[in-house]
């Protein structure tokens, strides 16, 4: 087996190669020991069984960021067996200073030209022989995106292993030489010499050089380990004096060593460039953010439109199979507890789960194209300002205000995030914004009982989310987004493209039954414990499991104003908010359904009465406000697991919120007590 | 001058760069070390500064356009 290591820029089609090139033979898992995601899958050509490892997009071999840290050390430790750098053709100038930032490691490489068709819509003319004869390494001028053009490609990669090819950084160094003042090209001879003795594995020595000059911390730790406390005190010395001009050096060679070959190779023709007029909106300070809402709230109600018919068949479907399996069941001579048991776990978990993934397909739609098309990017660049305040890149607007639609699918939105603290602290966040479903089961539970005060809710609410951002982001904010790591909003605007439809769907596809498995297996075993503790057998709730647990636990919940009925009726919110006003109806309106946590029934017309009677105001308001902040919903649970493939992480967030709702509902409670 | 103070539509040269080395390593690997032409898209005050620069476009805050030294040309 042979291992290929993608290497690019952010924008420049490497996941569009990755996804084409391994298909569904995928893995997504962790770096080992680091919060970032690693992306490996595999393929094979002819005889030979290739790995693929898509490395985090980085502009360069720096190590800024816990995701760059793993581009650079991989690629500096030599661990692929070929390294295939991909540029972007339209964007060729800028995008090869990856390449020329990874010159002077000895390691066998190819290039790959992307989205040449771009490039040539913009009147570029790129000569790839020329370009290849230049760098003495396999070059390949290619679309990712068209699925007919992967034979050229494998052809590349066919001579790249043959005949193993690198880049030496010595023309890098000839440029640093001539820009440099004669005490700079001093200082460059006398840091070679102070690291003559270390350990340079496939690294050239100027390539160490310069990323000493760009005080770049991983080269600064590892050479100050192996030399010594005295030499280490006088290169310090020599870099304190560079200050930042090393860096400013070294960048500027980067960029000479690329028009260099350019110069011969490449000619476009002069075009004025100026702002587009949709740009003009799309990037106003004001108008801008009124084009984003609109954008988002049309492509979400589509959404709904794929989505709500998926939902109502499948709960449809449901409502049919249920009689069937108790028939079934019935025939067989089995007890009515199983057919309880495939009813309510099985069938309902399976139609909750297909039922959802409507909104996790529509999301991950809805933000592939707004990141193929380029569109994203803007809508970044209006919301950054808000979101930087809580240490967020603008791209986490899009999946935050999707969160009003369906959490569990915004979960998984959150892959346009690059770096997995962001991701993190994205799905932190979103576990606060209440979806259609919670925003109902609050106003009408404050309408039940504050009647036209109700409204007043909803703005305490909303006051309340954003307080708990703010309490997540002193929580959560400085372990996942370290603040030496975050830089002010440079980035780019990467122009215009056609949605390649036929690739987003695919990835799309694939993603969703990605993300159905892992959810499938977390609804099924929560739908189980639920299951069991609420099991009856005559359906009546007093002889269930759950109720000898809550009536001996009521002493502790009543500290939050919670008797064993809606003490309840919380948990059920954990498994879905629905559940939670079906819950309600058995246990308030005695309404003649079984009692279970997760069933779907309708909340009784009488259930509001029927509560004013029984619950008082300072437990109505407690749960009300223990709701707001109560866990999403088992599909979130399941989407949450399976985005940070972490189970630490998902009761850690979930502990969390548990400690947010109870104690509020505490905190509301015991003020309600003395005040009313 | 700094690059907030250019105004739309003016060509400009990178000259020089201030700040910590990762901000310094940021810039240069987006496309702008020193002497690299660019051409001011939008600067209306407040928002960030988008430029042009290496057939890219790229959005810079206000804060760190203060930190990036320009010459008019």
């Amino acid at each position: 087996m042979r291992t290929i290591a993608l290497l690019g820029q952010p924008n420049s089609g490497k996941s569009t190669l990755f996804n084409a090139l391994t298909g569904s033979h995928q893995h997504v898992g962790n770096w080992p020991g680091k919060t970032v995601e690693r992306a490996e899958g595999f393929f094979t050509q002819g005889e030979e069984l290739y790995r693929v490892v898509d490395l985090p997009g980085s502009y360069g071999l720096t190590a800024n960021s816990a995701e760059e840290m793993v581009t650079r050390t991989y690629i500096e430790r030599g661990y692929a067996d070929l390294v295939c750098i991909i540029v972007d053709a339209a964007q060729l100038e800028r995008s090869l200073y990856m390449l020329a930032d990874f010159a002077g490691v000895k390691s066998p490489v190819m290039l790959v030209l992307n989205m040449m068709d771009v490039a040539e819509q913009q009147g570029k003319k790129i000569d790839i022989q020329k370009i290849e004869n230049l760098l003495k390494i396999p070059v390949l001028g290619f679309i990712a995106s068209d699925l007919n053009g992967y034979p050229k490609f494998f052809k590349t990669l066919e001579r790249a292993i043959e005949k193993p090819a690198m880049i030496s950084s010595s023309r890098i160094r000839k440029f640093v030489e001539e820009n440099a003042d004669a005490k700079n090209v001093s200082v460059i001879e006398k840091l070679e010499s102070l690291i003559e003795n270390l350990k340079l594995g496939i690294r050239e020595k100027f390539w160490m050089v310069s990323k000493l000059l760009e005080n770049d911390s991983l080269v600064c730790f590892e050479v100050r380990n192996a030399v010594g406390e005295k030499r280490w005190s006088e290169i310090q010395r020599i870099l304190d004096e560079m200050g930042t001009d090393g860096g400013l050096l070294t960048g500027e060679a980067k960029y000479r060593f690329v028009s260099e070959i350019l110069r011969d190779a490449s000619s476009s023709c002069e075009k004025a460039m100026s702002l587009s007029r949709f740009d003009k909106i799309a990037t106003h300070r004001i108008w801008g953010k009124f084009v984003a809402f609109f954008i988002l709230v049309i492509t979400l109600a589509v959404s709904m439109m794929i989505a709500v018919p998926i939902i109502a068949s499948c709960f449809g479907l449901q409502s049919v199979a249920e009689p069937l399996v108790v028939k079934m069941c019935e025939s067989f001579g089995w007890w009515p507890s199983v057919a309880s048991f495939i009813n309510s776990v099985i069938v309902g978990g399976l139609a909750v789960t297909v039922a959802m993934m409507g909104f996790v397909f529509a999301i991950l739609v809805t933000f592939g194209l707004m990141e193929d098309t380029g569109y994203l990017a803007r809508s970044s660049y209006v919301f950054d300002s808000w979101l930087s305040r809580l240490g967020l890149h603008g791209k986490a607007f899009m999946p935050l205000f999707s969160g009003l639609a369906c959490t569990g699918g915004a979960v998984c939105g959150t892959r346009v995030l690059d770096t997995r603290g962001q991701r993190l602290f994205a799905m932190v966040l979103l576990w606060s914004i209440p979806c259609g479903a919670k925003v109902s089961v609050v106003l009408f539970l404050a309408s039940v009982f504050f009647g036209s005060a109700a409204p007043l809710f909803g703005v305490i609410y909303v006051a309340m989310i954003f307080a708990s951002f703010w309490l997540s982001s002193k929580l959560f904010g400085n372990k996942l987004m370290p603040v030496n790591e975050r830089v002010g909003m440079i980035m780019e605007l990467p122009p215009y493209h056609k949605p390649h439809w036929k690739i987003l769907m695919k990835t799309v596809g694939r993603n969703v039954w990605a993300i159905f498995k892992k959810a499938i297996a977390v609804i099924w075993l929560v739908s189980l414990i639920f299951w069991l503790v609420s099991y009856s057998k005559d359906g009546n709730v007093e002889h269930s499991v759950l109720y000898t647990i809550g009536n001996a636990i009521e002493p502790f919940t009543q500290i939050f104003g919670m008797r064993w009925q809606l003490f309840i009726s919380y948990i059920g919110g954990i498994f879905s908010k629905e559940a939670s006003l079906g819950v309600m109806s058995v246990v308030f309106a005695s309404t003649n359904d079984a009692f279970s946590l997760i069933s779907r029934n309708e909340a009784g017309a009488n259930l509001g009465e029927m509560m004013r009677a029984v619950v008082s105001l300072p437990e109505a308001l407690a749960f009300i406000f223990a709701s707001m902040f109560n866990v999403p919903c088992v599909l979130t649970m399941g989407t949450t697991y399976r985005e940070t493939h972490s189970f630490k992480w998902l009761l850690a967030i979930a502990g969390y919120y548990f400690a947010i709702s109870l104690g509020l509902a505490f905190v509301v409670y015991h003020v309600a007590l003395w005040v009313l | 001058m700094c690059l907030s103070e250019m105004k739309e539509n003016q060509k400009g040269l990178i000259q020089k760069i201030n700040g910590d080395s990762r901000f310094v390593s940021r810039v240069v690997s987006m496309g702008l070390p020193p002497s690299s032409p660019f051409l001011v898209l939008q600067n209306d005050g407040r928002s960030p500064v988008l430029l042009y620069s290496h057939d890219t476009m790229i959005a810079i805050n206000r804060k760190e356009c203060m930190q990036i030294e320009v010459e008019m040309a």
